[in-house]
């Protein structure tokens, strides 16, 4: 049985010098719209992202040869988790910042790297995740968009779907089989860095039962991708993509998604008469956010290490996003209202659309049965 | 790991698996005391963990003190450990001095009635102490002293795992102010005891992690271990990740003693700690289904010990309550800055 570790880890001054940096910044910024504050970072905001580029929080932690900010997973921790409680917009840079970056620092080519992160960095390359297909969702290894090797590069045919903000990306890290699977279903993978503006590829909106154009469909009809937009060893795709898990598992949009309501409950209810019977389903909250905020600041400190905590990401994403879809449910029964999406602002339109978005915290990043199956394998089960 | 805990656990744990005979048990359940193992875990030095080196002791803090008492909940130990460290902490902060023996504390937090007997309820261990530990309010002041147990009455309790939890009763004019406490509150003693509670509740939880998932790898059905099927996985899935939550919790408020923020991660550790013990207790004996049930098989020591343990000291419901109202009467909209000074 491997042991999870979450030894727990203290911010210092230099990280909450920045968080007040970031406050500062929220507070000149201004309000955002309140239809956008649940499930901050699935809003895509290009403006946004490129106000955050300006003051050096898009690849914080990256070298500064490539851009970046030399800073450590800490103080990248401490500025995301003051956007995401904010309710900020941050969706437009959220993939290429969290993982196609790294995933390039950690495969990518001397040249890879320096065309595309000084652009990440200035909000100018947004990257989409092309993982899932229409048949192959949990069991991702069962995908059929393939490459085959032509002169120069590769063709690519297939489909991927639900990827999100594809429509509004520059790039996709693109899972595709580049050679039959052997006894082991897991090689023959390889990632690809396809430009979405590719001849032969279409992009189709699939709007989401909340009513947002969110994620897509993607056709490859005989899309080249040349050889210098490989990533990393060729067939080696699942391990890299396995590499991306401990960064995508485990940050603090596993578990603030809804947290906006969460503040605003208290503010209606210290109005209300009743807030006495409210005191013990906040505390309950409040202390589950407490120890979440705690496991996955811990996490971001053993990436500093240069460990790679899978099992431990695995934990955080599913502790988290139980929290943030329960949140929610007890909320409502607390205030006694009604959702309501009609209305631009207030709690009742908080409610409702962490209700609608809440199934989708889950969903995306791998299942959670598929979480628990990834640590029952740690636990020495599987 | 850290530092701390791996010398504890390096130096505690042979100690302690040789306490957990049945023998022992009995003894305790029976209402004796494991006198044995006691003289054995004071002749180590154990006692004085929590004090420091000019007291006599290992200094260790308290927070050598609360890694102790995870690694005695995770080895089930029948002794007062949680009581007794902290008792002899309060008798040496307060100028007692300590000669070894077992005492255990009782707190007072209003201003004493004169007119009538006091009775406390809930007190661990009282029965086989050497004094108890009065811990009470004059004006502004803490006081502690120390009551030999011919002067107390004492009527006889224990909670579900068979441990000591008694009433004692006190004619309140024996409580003279005589050493005093200072840069404490009775809120914050009791926030320790809590705490000692969890960090023991986090220590069987590992424990039960492990025997479950040892089960499951062991006992075959359908031709297969039950560890192989999805539905049992799942569950202990979800029991991993409590045990975790749980321990981080523990962790984080032992790195916060002395810190303003103290009381809050406090909390929030019983709070994770009772929630998960629940939830691991029903897991485990699920997983080994009539075998656990037995009082011969050993989960239920730390079963029984949960199920206490959660109560002891304030359950989940009641340190929710008092963080909850906490965070209601934050000044506007400060919740999330209140949170982010927690891992400060
Ligand atoms: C809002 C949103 C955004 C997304 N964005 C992206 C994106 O940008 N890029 C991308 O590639 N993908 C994206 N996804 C897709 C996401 O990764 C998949 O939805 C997810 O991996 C599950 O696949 P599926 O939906 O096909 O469900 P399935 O795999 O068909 O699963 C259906 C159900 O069966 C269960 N199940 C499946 N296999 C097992 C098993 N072995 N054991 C137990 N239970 C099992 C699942 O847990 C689930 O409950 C997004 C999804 C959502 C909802």
């Amino acid at each position: 049985m491997q042991q999870l570790n979450f030894e727990p880890v203290l911010t210092a001054e230099k990280e909450e010098i920045l968080r007040e940096q970031v406050r500062d910044f929220l507070k000149q910024y201004g309000a955002f719209k309140p239809g956008n504050m649940i499930d901050s970072w699935s809003v895509c905001d290009p403006e946004f992202s490129r106000c955050l580029a300006k003051k050096g929080w898009l690849g914080m932690t990256w070298p500064s040869e490539y851009g970046g900010g030399d800073k450590s997973y800490l103080e990248r921790y401490v500025v995301i988790e003051e956007l995401l409680a904010a309710g900020a917009p941050v969706g437009a840079h959220w993939v290429a910042d969290r993982q196609s970056g790294p995933l390039l620092l950690r495969f990518g080519t001397q040249e890879q790297r320096e065309h595309f992160l000084p652009k990440i960095v200035n909000g100018e390359c947004f990257f989409a995740i092309g993982m899932s297909e229409p048949n192959s969702g949990s069991d991702l290894a069962s995908i059929k968009t393939h490459a085959e090797r032509v002169e120069g590069g590769w063709v690519v045919n297939g489909s991927k779907i639900w990827t999100s903000w594809a429509h509004a990306c520059h790039q996709m890290i693109t899972l595709c089989r580049t050679a039959p699977a052997t006894e082991n279903r897991h090689a023959g993978l390889s990632q690809f860095i396809v430009d979405l503006e590719a001849e032969g590829l279409t992009i189709r909106p699939i709007v989401t039962l909340a009513g947002e154009k969110h994620f897509n469909e993607i056709f490859f009809d005989n899309v080249f991708v040349p050889d210098n937009r490989v990533v990393g060893k060729l067939n080696d795709g699942w391990n890299q993509v396995m590499a991306e898990l401990a960064f995508e598992r485990s940050g603090p949009e596993r578990f603030l998604s809804s947290y906006q309501l969460l503040e605003a409950a208290i503010r209606v209810l210290r109005q209300a008469e009743l807030a006495q019977q409210a005191d013990t389903i906040i505390g309950q909250y409040v202390a589950r956010l407490m120890v979440l905020r705690q496991m996955s600041l811990s996490v971001a400190n053993q990436l500093q290490q240069g460990k790679l905590p899978v099992n431990e990401a695995s934990v955080v994403k599913d502790l988290g996003t139980s929290f943030e879809q329960e949140l929610p449910e007890a909320m409502r029964l607390i205030l006694a209202i009604e959702p309501r999406p009609s209305v631009d602002q207030g709690i009742q339109r908080l409610l409702s659309d962490a209700i609608l978005k809440a199934p989708s915290f889950s969903l995306r990043g791998g299942t959670r049965e598929i979480l628990r199956g990834i640590i029952a394998r740690g636990l020495g089960l599987r | 790991m850290n530092e701390l805990s791996q010398l504890i656990e390096d130096s505690a744990t042979r100690l302690f698996e040789g306490f957990a005979t049945e023998q022992a048990y009995q003894t305790m359940e029976s209402g004796e005391f494991p006198q044995t193992l006691w003289q054995d875990f004071v002749n180590d030095g154990w006692l004085r963990t929590a004090l420091t080196e000019e007291q006599g002791g290992a200094g260790l803090g308290l927070a050598g003190g609360f890694t102790l008492m995870r690694l005695a909940g995770y080895h089930a130990v029948p002794l007062p450990i949680v009581e007794s460290l902290i008792a002899t902490y309060l008798a040496a902060s307060s100028g007692i001095e300590i000669n070894d023996e077992l005492l255990v504390p009782a707190l007072i937090s209003h201003p004493i009635d004169q007119s009538s007997d006091l009775v406390l309820s809930n007190i661990p261990w009282a029965r086989h102490a050497s004094g108890v530990l009065f811990v009470f309010p004059v004006d502004d002041q803490l006081h502690t002293v120390v009551i030999r147990l011919g002067d107390l009455t004492i009527s006889s309790d224990h909670n579900m795992a068979g441990e000591p939890r008694d009433e004692i009763t006190i004619n309140p004019k024996q409580l003279i102010a005589n050493n005093t406490l200072s840069g404490m509150s009775v809120e914050q003693i009791y926030s320790w005891l809590a705490l000692g509670r969890a960090a023991q509740i986090s220590g069987a939880l590992r424990k039960v992690l492990l025997r479950t998932v040892d089960y499951a790898n062991e006992r075959s059905q359908f031709g297969r271990q039950i560890g192989k099927f999805q539905a049992v996985q799942q569950q202990l899935a979800v029991q991993a990740e409590m045990t975790s939550a749980a321990i981080c919790a523990v962790d984080a408020a032992i790195a916060h003693l002395d810190t303003e923020q103290e009381w809050e991660l406090i909390a929030c550790a019983k709070i994770t700690n009772s929630e998960a013990a629940g939830y691991a207790a029903k897991t485990a004996h699920a997983v080994h289904a009539a075998i656990g049930f037995t009082q011969e098989y050993p989960l239920q020591l730390s079963t029984r010990r949960l199920w206490s343990w959660r109560d002891e000291y304030g359950n989940e419901g009641d340190w929710s309550s008092k963080l909850g109202r906490h965070c209601m009467q934050l000044e506007n909209d400060s919740l999330w800055s209140w949170l982010t000074t927690q891992t400060t």
